[in-house]
């Protein structure tokens, strides 16, 4: 019963004002994709009876059996709206005159946060945000996370409040409590939105508002959703009051008296909340007479409202009847999609302000301009955010978003990897885009080529780019900006095969692994072993099964989860470190010293990062981190990687040929923060001053043979002298329970040394929420040590929130980081026992 | 006893007489080839001697002092330096770890690019600062031997440039992980040299008015001196970049102000008399 072709959605392609590229994000288990199953029903994939049972976007068998979404999925739909809610879309840029139909793409993305990346990969290539929460369990962690992420990739949220169906027939909420607990949820996201977003910026009003219909309610389960605009419209001739006047009634602080007829604007006692009186009223009197089987008055409601049921659903009643009638009444599909169609911005309104975020060059390029107008014409920028393995073993789609031009099948094209720099070759292939395809769900459809602000997958890039890239025409293109991820691989494990000469198999199998998902990482450590590193437990089960399955086909062997952990520094060195490059005519002075509190993270978060401008950063650094603003403006470099939380800063005094080493100072300051020297960890924290530089007079005597080696030696020196300090990871916890079981949860988490930090009860529910910080390294077996010890009742959410200093000097064999640092040692085959300062410091 | 013995410039006879006799008595006899190498190769040089060398490079001699040194107190080590062990590279940083350790050490000299360098013509009174002209990297292209040279020229002093030589240099992403990958050996040749010089020139063209030398500079290229193959000539800066002087090791020399009878000299190794005499009027 599909309702759209190809051809179709080609033609609706170039209407780029009608198209809305969305993504559905929310908490796990408020019942995301079971949602927007409603929506694929209204387009027609499935048959609508079956909507709310077939999670259509879980494709993988797994996801089926689990009912969790563990990859994103996307689909296209083609949605008409009607004449008379066509003036709702104001916004010239939003629709193109005398076009009614829609191209909704559709993003539906994990609820879990170890699989949190799938979502910022999802939110990079779309525009607008469904949020889904569930009313009954409010606004969770994850929530927050994915909302927070959408609002700093610039992509305006929708709100859609889920499970009415739970709030009414299990918890039976009177109708006040239950606009209360509304209330609060929009109150909590607006909360959210305006931490990272205020009404001023960019992108306009983000605030959600249920008067101005861009609050949903309803059951995703049993298919049925309305916005404020369905009951206003209702009752809008029946008032003779305007649609949108009517909708402002419906909310808030409203009041109407039935009796004198009269609106006010304070409870009294003879009249009653708008809200209440119009809208969950009738909800309220259908549920009530239908499973309560009070058939007459059913049947009497059925009349008044329009409904008319098939033969077949004459006989149904109690659940299955009040879904039929609830779906007839207020079909999920339509509310949400006129929700998505009016209110989230199409690519035209949405690219104007997202491509100074998404754009790395000067804004003011070929590109830019293109993206900035999502201009067909002009050359094609084409940002690739994740791969999706087809069904030919090994080969994978790319998956990503035409922000400017055409990609057309057949087309040559410039593939640049995250590393690309402009003018150099590395990271860049110039190749033929094999074919171009749409994604639908299960299925996937070739098409001859997609314009701009449109979602596509292409074959046979995968062979170019790792996991994500951008593609362009346009030879002095620079790179769209690579997504940041919310939560980092802090747990890794160890694989072999089982048969040692399976082991080129299980090599190949990672390097699909690593493309398979947006955020795993596949090391291979010098001692030869093979990591995997992950967000979280469950995704490294998953990724494991993936690679063991799929990828590698062999049977593997794997280590127990270890965690990740940085090496930091607690105090100033205490002498000045000397080093000597191998021909002793260089000579480098340096010390290390502990970054304030909050700059590391601030670094992490990209509020100082090393694109800033130098004057300016070091105007924050001095006022922020009372640094010395001369100083700071010398930051030389970032590490690891160029972007990591440990500084380089020259305090030098006039040293002559000092720009000729930098490069080779950087280059070393880059490998010794990537390898630390306590157990060759990422150091994290970390403020290292040059303070003195001795050079050979001749250029070919200080190159980077020279410099580089000496440059790690120097800055371990610096660490050792600097009371070193180990740092773990630590994952904030949300657990939600019944009150009798937090008991249970205060044991479970001191044996696993995480600390409540708060507790509260759900208003208007028995349930609890527990707030703690567990370390990562003690959340392995946490969800089942946790079920097993409350009967089952709690639920753990887990995401990486902090580092935090492991108490103990790792120098001294007594404590516990002496011995993390041993066993990290070990594992990876590096030498036993503390690391010598005396190789590492030179003498005058 | 730790002896650094020059072995001079060209072929294996090239060695003193006195280092020969301490070479054929030696209990370990060291052959350095990082800072610069020989026209003819270690087995030439184990014929000649009659005995076994061990090669030294760059890694063992700057981190494995203590390995060469082994032994020096009771018994005689030797460390063949081409050239002179104190010319163009000086191995102090050795000497004075022998001394740490007690080791009485003792330097045979030979005869260095520095003072072979005479060769030419040029004087060597006139020499200014010596400069090392290294390879360029895409990233690393140092330039800082241009204020030296225009020092030397200020003062009307000839400069020789040293080349970048890479026998056996890790690569730049090598130098940053643990297993070291070595480069292909690489020679800098005169035209190379003349070709970064004049690449130096027209970068600072915006900020100079005034340069410390140009495309019509006289230099002089000289390539294995003191080999029986030995070959030099004189020209411009800008013919240098299109000059073949063959095989390694190559150096320049960009004159500064001219004796007469350095012109005279210098004609021989030019393409015509009145060339260089036009050359010399101008540069």
């Amino acid at each position: 019963m599909v309702n759209f072709t190809v051809d179709e959605i080609r033609v609706m392609m170039d209407k780029k004002r009608n198209i809305r590229n969305m993504s559905v994000i929310a908490h796990v288990d408020h019942g995301k994709s079971t949602l927007t199953d409603s929506l694929v029903s209204k387009a027609g994939i499935i048959a609508s009876a079956r909507a709310g049972e077939t999670r259509f976007t879980d494709t993988r068998k797994d996801e089926q059996e689990r009912c969790i979404t563990i990859k994103s999925t996307a689909i296209s739909m083609y949605f008409e709206l009607d004449d008379k809610d066509l003036v709702f879309i104001t916004n010239p840029d939003q629709r193109d005159k005398g076009e009614k139909g829609f191209l909704i793409n559709l993003i539906d993305s994990p609820g879990h946060v170890d699989f949190s990346s799938e979502v910022t990969a999802a939110l990079r290539v779309t525009d607008g945000a469904l949020v889904v929460v569930d009313c009954v369990s409010g606004v969770c962690v994850q929530t927050e996370t994915v909302l927070r992420q959408a609002i700093a990739e610039r992509i305006k949220p929708v709100l859609f409040m889920n499970k009415m169906d739970r709030a009414l027939l299990e918890l039976q909420l009177e109708a006040e409590e239950l606009y209360q607990t509304f209330q609060r949820i929009v109150e909590n996201v607006n909360v959210i939105i305006a931490t990272y977003s205020d009404d001023s910026g960019p992108m306009g009003e983000v605030r959600v508002d249920p008067s101005k219909g861009s609050v949903g309610f309803g059951s995703g389960l049993h298919g049925w959703a309305f916005t404020l605009k369905q009951f206003a419209e209702m009752y809008a001739e029946k008032f003779k009051i305007d649609v949108v006047k009517l909708m402002k009634r419906l909310w808030g602080e409203n009041f109407f008296n039935a009796k004198t007829k009269k609106w006010s604007k304070q409870k009294e006692d003879d009249n009653k909340r708008s809200f209440c009186m119009y809208v969950l009223d009738p909800i309220y009197k259908v549920f009530d007479s239908i499973m309560n089987y009070k058939k007459e008055e059913a049947a009497n409601l059925m009349l008044k409202l329009n409904i008319e049921l098939k033969a077949e659903d004459k006989d149904k009643d109690g659940k299955a009847l009040l879904k039929v009638v609830m779906r007839s009444w207020l079909p999920a599909g339509e509310a949400l999609l006129q929700m998505i169609a009016i209110h989230l911005p199409s690519p035209v309104v949405a690219q104007k302000y997202r491509m100074e975020m998404l754009y790395e060059g000067p804004l003011d390029d070929e590109a830019a301009i293109g993206v900035k107008n999502c201009d067909p014409n002009a050359p094609l920028m084409m940002y690739i955010s994740k791969m999706v393995p087809t069904s030919d073993k090994g080969r994978f789609y790319a998956f990503g978003r035409v922000f400017s031009g055409k990609v057309a099948t057949g087309m040559k094209a410039r593939i640049m990897g995250p590393n690309y720099v402009p003018g150099k070759k590395e990271d860049l292939y110039e190749k033929a885009i094999q074919r171009t395809i749409l994604m639908m769900g299960r299925y996937v459809e070739a098409i001859e080529d997609v314009p701009s602000g449109n979602i596509c997958g292409l074959v046979g890039v995968d062979q170019f780019l790792v996991k994500t890239g951008t593609i362009t025409t346009f030879k002095d293109a620079h790179n769209m900006r690579v997504m940041k991820f919310s939560v980092s691989p802090v747990v890794r494990v160890a694989v072999e095969p089982k048969n040692p000469a399976d082991l080129p198999k299980l090599v190949e199998g990672l390097k699909r692994l690593a493309k398979s998902d947006p955020m795993v990482q596949c090391i291979i450590e010098e001692s030869g072993e093979h990591i995997i590193a992950g967000a979280g437990e469950l995704h490294l089960e998953i990724c494991l099964k993936d690679l063991e399955e799929d990828h590698a086909c062999i049977p593997l062997k794997k280590s127990d989860p270890v965690v990740s952990y940085r090496e930091t520094v607690s105090e100033e060195s205490d002498q000045m470190c000397l080093s000597k490059s191998p021909n002793k005519h260089n000579r480098l002075f340096m010390k290390a010293q502990p970054m304030p509190d909050g700059l590391a993270e601030d670094i992490d978060g990209g509020e100082v990062n090393p694109r800033d401008e130098f004057k300016a950063r070091a105007r924050y650094l001095g006022e922020k981190y009372e640094y010395d603003v001369t100083e700071a403006r010398k930051i030389w470099a970032f590490g690891p990687d160029g972007t990591g939380p440990n500084l380089l800063l020259d305090c030098t005094k006039g040293v002559q040929y000092l720009n000729e080493i930098k490069d080779s100072v950087v280059a070393g300051f880059q490998w010794a923060t990537k390898e630390g020297v306590l157990a060759e960890e990422n150091m994290r924290g970390v403020r290292f001053n040059i303070y003195d530089v001795t050079l050979h007079t001749d250029a070919i005597h200080r190159g980077g043979g020279q410099i580089i080696p000496t440059t790690r030696r120097c800055l371990y020196a610096c660490i050792l002298t600097a009371q070193p300090r180990l740092m773990e990871p630590v994952y904030l916890c949300e657990i939600q329970c019944p009150e009798v079981a937090v008991g249970g949860i205060y044991g479970v988490l001191n044996r696993r040394r995480g600390h409540v930090f708060e507790e509260m009860q759900v208003a208007g529910t028995p349930m609890f929420v527990v707030k703690a910080f567990l370390p990562v390294n003690e959340s392995f077996g946490f969800t089942a040590d946790l079920r097993s010890n409350t009967g089952g009742q709690a639920f753990p959410q887990c995401v990486f929130d902090h580092w935090q200093v492991l108490p103990g000097d790792p120098l001294d064999a007594s404590t516990k980081p002496y011995i993390v640092v041993q066993e990290t040692r070990k594992r990876k085959g590096l030498k036993e026992g503390l690391p010598d300062l005396t190789q590492y410091l030179d003498k005058l | 006893m730790f002896f650094i013995i020059g072995l001079g410039l060209g072929e294996a006879e090239d060695i003193t007489v006195k280092g020969l006799e301490i070479v054929k008595k030696a209990e370990r006899v060291y052959l350095e080839v990082y800072t610069s190498i020989l026209t003819v190769g270690k087995e030439a040089l184990e014929q000649f001697y009659g005995r076994n060398l061990i090669i030294a490079d760059r890694d063992l001699v700057e981190q494995g002092a203590h390995e060469i040194l082994q032994d020096a107190n009771s018994k005689d080590i030797a460390l063949l330096v081409v050239g002179d062990p104190f010319g163009a590279t000086t191995h102090t940083d050795l000497v004075l770890r022998a001394r740490e350790a007690g080791i009485t050490c003792k330097i045979i000299h030979n005869a260095s690019i520095l003072n072979a360098v005479g060769c030419c013509g040029l004087q060597l009174y006139s020499f200014g600062e010596t400069v090392s002209i290294p390879y360029w990297s895409e990233s690393w292209q140092p330039d800082s031997f241009y204020d030296k040279i225009a020092g030397n020229r200020r003062r009307g002093l000839h400069t020789l440039c040293l080349l970048d030589i890479r026998v056996k240099e890790p690569t730049l992403e090598s130098l940053t992980k643990k297993r070291k990958e070595y480069q292909p050996p690489r020679f800098m040749s005169v035209s190379e040299a003349a070709g970064q010089l004049l690449e130096i020139i027209s970068r600072r063209h915006r900020d100079h008015k005034e340069f410390a030398y140009t495309g019509t500079t006289l230099c002089v290229g000289v390539a294995r001196v003191g080999s029986d193959t030995q070959q030099i000539l004189a020209c411009t800066l800008q013919e240098m970049k299109d000059a073949d002087l063959g095989p390694p090791l190559h150096s320049l020399i960009i004159a500064g102000h001219l004796h007469p009878l350095e012109v005279e000299y210098l004609t021989q190794f030019s393409e015509s008399k009145e060339k260089l005499l036009q050359i010399a009027k101008t540069s």
